[in-house]
């Protein structure tokens, strides 16, 4: 019950940083970071990959739902949400003594946080900006976006967690 | 049948995982038309009235340029108010009436919200079907073309911008009429491409781009852009490079134009070409 308050809490507050502020950071067009999704980076090691997925499709649709673009937020948090298992077990430390903790850069380190956020927020930012778009054509054009914002985004998601509390 | 549970008990997220993407794709196709989920219209009425708060106060510190577009635009419609007076009658038959030769009407309206940072950027107007706006309805600033109504609540209105990778324009090079199309390049919001020009057109860096009025949206002659001389030849036509006059980045006072002879234009073209 007390990880269910904070994790609605850590969810809204994420909401509430991304539409009101992050949405409107114009760089060109060429960055737009969605550091909504550090919800998904930050549910615990524990979580049912089923249980994953419904939230990772609920905050993508809460997103949608405040910027009219029915779908497309939730397609792409899916695909981070189906991605985060894999890349989880592909890098994990023996550190994890806890599975109930959520994986923080305080506990397993700048380099594993670093190369575990990067991985899932490229997903999500990749995903996010084909389907937006629905073509291939200036593939590379979109590709430059995806890599800028996901800079951007990592950037922020690391300092959200630098200063988030511990536990 | 035990198998068969085996199965999917094994892939059940694989299996969910497909299903959501699947919901997600059902729903982006299904709101294709951007407005028309009730969900949205919901959302849309408190993301609009905290949009208009916010405007309130940023509006103040663009007066100034507002002001002056606003003076330049009035010596415009004066000049042109000149010579309307002096312009012949051009009808078989003299009918007394003021409405004759006139097929736009025009609303002033406010942008609310508005944005250029993605590659389908609509913009907010606080004008909505209480005031008469439908979808359909042009959107311009005094410097020229910015987009089009897709959505209509009671008391807003959506207009999908032209910065926005689904939205065509047929347009026409002024000193020539030769028209084509104009899209965004979805690359910089101050920049758009004109195709399907032929290659015999001759071309001059800065001339200017208007609207051809054939699509009964835009009155024909209102200001899009200039060339920058920029062009890409592929296939038969010519791709031109645009750059438009209106600057979406500091979008205030906005008119909606709406044509009053648009339905019965439509539904001759229908039935002859049917």
């Amino acid at each position: 019950m007390k990880n269910f308050s904070r994790y609605t809490g850590a969810f809204v507050l994420l909401m509430v940083l991304q539409l009101l502020i992050f949405n409107n950071i114009e760089f060109s067009g060429y960055v737009n970071p969605y550091i909504y999704v550090m919800f998904i980076l930050i549910l615990p090691f524990s979580i049912p990959s089923w249980f994953l997925l419904i939230l990772a499709f609920l905050s993508g649709l809460a997103v949608d739902l405040f910027s009219g673009t029915l779908g497309v937020h939730a397609f792409a948090t899916v695909m981070a949400g189906f991605v985060r298992p894999w890349i989880l077990t592909l890098n994990i430390t023996s550190e994890v003594t806890d599975p109930d903790m959520s994986p923080s850069l305080y506990r397993n380190g700048l380099r594993w946080f670093f190369f575990y956020t990067v991985t899932v927020v490229f997903v999500h930012h990749l995903s996010l900006f084909l389907v937006e778009l629905f073509t291939f054509s200036n593939f590379f054009h979109t590709l430059l976006r995806v890599l800028l914002s996901t800079v951007v985004t990592t950037f922020f998601i690391i300092l959200f967690d630098f200063i988030r509390p511990r536990r | 049948m035990r198998s068969l549970l085996n199965f999917l008990l094994r892939f059940r997220t694989l299996i969910l995982f497909l299903i959501l993407e699947a919901v997600a794709l059902v729903l982006i196709f299904s709101s294709h038309s951007y407005h028309q989920t009730v969900a949205y219209g919901a959302a849309r009425t408190v993301s609009g009235f905290v949009a208009k708060r916010i405007n309130a106060g940023t509006n103040y510190f663009r007066l100034r340029h507002v002001n002056e577009e606003l003076v330049a635009e009035n010596i415009m419609l004066r000049s042109r108010l000149e010579q309307m007076g002096a312009g012949m009658q051009e009808h078989f038959l003299t009918v007394d009436d003021s409405l004759i030769g006139v097929s736009y009407s025009y609303l002033e309206a406010k942008v609310v919200n508005n944005s250029i940072n993605k590659q389908k950027n609509f913009i907010t107007l606080d004008r909505g079907s209480r005031h008469g706006v439908t979808r359909g309805m042009g959107v311009a600033s005094s410097t020229g073309v910015v987009g089009v109504v897709v959505g209509v609540s009671p008391r807003y209105s959506v207009a999908m911008s032209l910065l926005n990778a689904d939205f065509r324009l047929s347009a026409s090079i002024a000193r020539n009429d030769y028209f084509g199309s104009l899209a965004w390049d979805g690359i910089s919001h101050r920049y758009a491409t004109l195709s399907e020009i032929p290659h015999h057109v001759r071309i001059t860096e800065g001339d200017t781009i208007v609207t051809s009025g054939y699509s009964a949206i835009f009155p024909a002659g209102l200001l899009v852009g200039t060339l920058t001389g920029e062009q890409e030849r592929g296939g038969d036509f010519l791709s031109l490079n645009v750059m438009l006059s209106t600057d979406f980045k500091r979008l205030t006072n906005v008119f909606l134009i709406g044509s009053l002879n648009r339905e019965e234009r439509h539904n001759l073209e229908v039935e002859v070409t049917r």
